[in-house]
């Protein structure tokens, strides 16, 4: 019974395990960085190995896995400045890589007997991106900046992340609809094709959900925490 | 509807909590998102954060708080309550519930009671198709009209446009203009240089 697991993964938990058992943590993998072929090395030894803040990853990685699991920020001792790399690196992921690659499967899956709705179809989805890249964008040029200097121990009086979180949107909900409109309306052939984009879309709404799940519970909490530490320093 | 349904199951027992998702999950007939909630100190927070609506719970966890002040808390006046019954309760009690599941129940009976409680208040909205002054106002929305102009144009009021325009986005669940442009190419019920929002030498 030795592979027998209860509960969360911990640091001494080998990591080709891990990424058998849970596949989606290949993604999280990448965004920190981190390499494949490091054999039997556990959590933790692969994580000192690429200078990657293990207790940040198992929090991601824990937090993935159960979207129900409580978590209290103070108590994780996450490193903020991980965390943010990691978010920087998800962006890059979805608007570099993700959203392209969706694109084009789009036009091979499309019927080229409908040139008009084509048209409109790929509007639909390019305004879509344009709308993750100015999400996005806001974050990079105004929320991460705001993070390093706070890291610095200064505080701007201008901004503070409350005014981010009260913005903050669902960004995946209109790729949800997005998904429906194809489903429901496109007069599709039933091709590999339209399944291979259709599995990704799913895929991206579910990858996009948990990474605001990330921002919203972890990414905040950890900004107002070091906000009042901040705050009550003379 | 929008999106799934969110049920909160209230019960100490892990066993039967776990049992009861078990059963949910098999019967795979809603859109559902369950939680479970071991105490009912943590209601608080779960309100707050989740926003269920429903909640499954063991009346005999509620100790000397009414089901009132629960849903008084919860901030939501359509929040329905089930009662999960495990041991013998006082008929005056279980009353107050919207319904009963009982430990003993089938996974039929169980999900025929949760379907009950769920579709009861909007029940024949769906499938319903456009009307030809829905279908009129789609076509001025994807010309790139503003409500006003639309007013203007069917002799109506923005008022009525603007719920024209939601019970639209009930029937299609498309909420976007790009969305109802696709819509409207798909049905034939415009020509693609009649619209306003498309840029016309993107083709790919």
């Amino acid at each position: 019974m030795t592979n027998f697991r209860l509960g969360k993964y911990r640091e001494s938990d080998s990591m080709s395990k891990l990424l058998c058992e849970k596949y989606f943590t290949l993604l999280v993998l990448s965004r920190f960085g981190i390499a494949l072929g490091f054999g039997n090395k556990s959590i933790g030894e692969v994580c000192r190995d690429t200078g990657v803040d293990t207790n940040t990853f198992l929090t991601i990685i824990n937090l993935l896995m159960d979207k129900n699991l409580e978590i209290k920020y103070s108590e994780t001792s996450c490193s903020l400045e991980s965390l943010t790399n990691y978010l920087h690196n998800s962006h890059t992921y979805f608007l570099n890589y993700r959203l392209p690659e969706i694109r084009t499967k789009l036009v091979e899956a499309l019927d080229p007997a409908q040139k008009e709705l084509n048209k409109a179809v790929l509007h639909y989805f390019d305004e879509y991106v344009l709308q993750v890249h100015k999400h996005m964008k806001y974050e990079e040029k105004n929320v991460f900046p705001y993070v390093r200097s706070l890291l610095q121990g200064e505080k701007k009086d201008n901004y503070n992340i409350g005014i981010f979180s009260k913005q903050h949107d669902q960004i995946e909900v209109k790729l949800t609809e997005f998904k429906h409109i194809l489903i429901k309306y496109y007069p599709a052939k039933s091709t590999n094709e339209i399944n291979s984009v259709l599995f990704d879309i799913f895929n991206c709404e579910k990858d996009l959900a948990s990474h605001n799940a990330i921002e919203d519970r972890l990414f905040v909490p950890a900004i107002l925490d070091l906000e009042n530490k901040i705050g009550k320093k003379p | 509807m929008n999106g799934s349904v969110k049920i909160a199951i209230i019960e100490p027992s892990l066993l039967i909590r776990s049992g009861l998702i078990t059963i949910l999950h098999r019967l795979n007939m809603i859109q559902t998102d369950v939680f479970e909630v071991a105490e009912v100190e943590q209601l608080k927070s779960v309100f707050g954060r989740r926003n269920p609506d429903i909640l499954v719970i063991n009346p005999s966890v509620l100790g000397l708080i009414s089901l009132q002040q629960i849903k008084k808390m919860s901030g939501n006046s359509d929040l329905k309550c089930i009662a999960l019954q495990n041991s013998l309760f006082d008929n005056a009690i279980l009353k107050a519930y919207d319904d009963v599941i009982s430990i003993y129940d089938s996974a039929e009976q169980i999900g025929e009671k949760l379907t009950r409680t769920i579709i009861e208040p909007e029940s024949n909205k769906r499938h319903e198709s456009l009307t030809l002054r829905e279908k009129e106002i789609i076509i001025c929305v994807i010309k790139g009209m503003t409500n006003k102009q639309i007013a203007e144009k069917l002799y109506l009021s923005t008022h009525t446009i603007i719920s024209h325009r939601r019970n639209i986005a009930a029937k299609l669940q498309i909420h976007s203009t790009a969305g109802l442009t696709i819509y409207a190419i798909v049905n034939k019920m415009v020509e693609l240089d009649e619209i306003k929002d498309l840029p016309n030498s993107n083709g790919e």
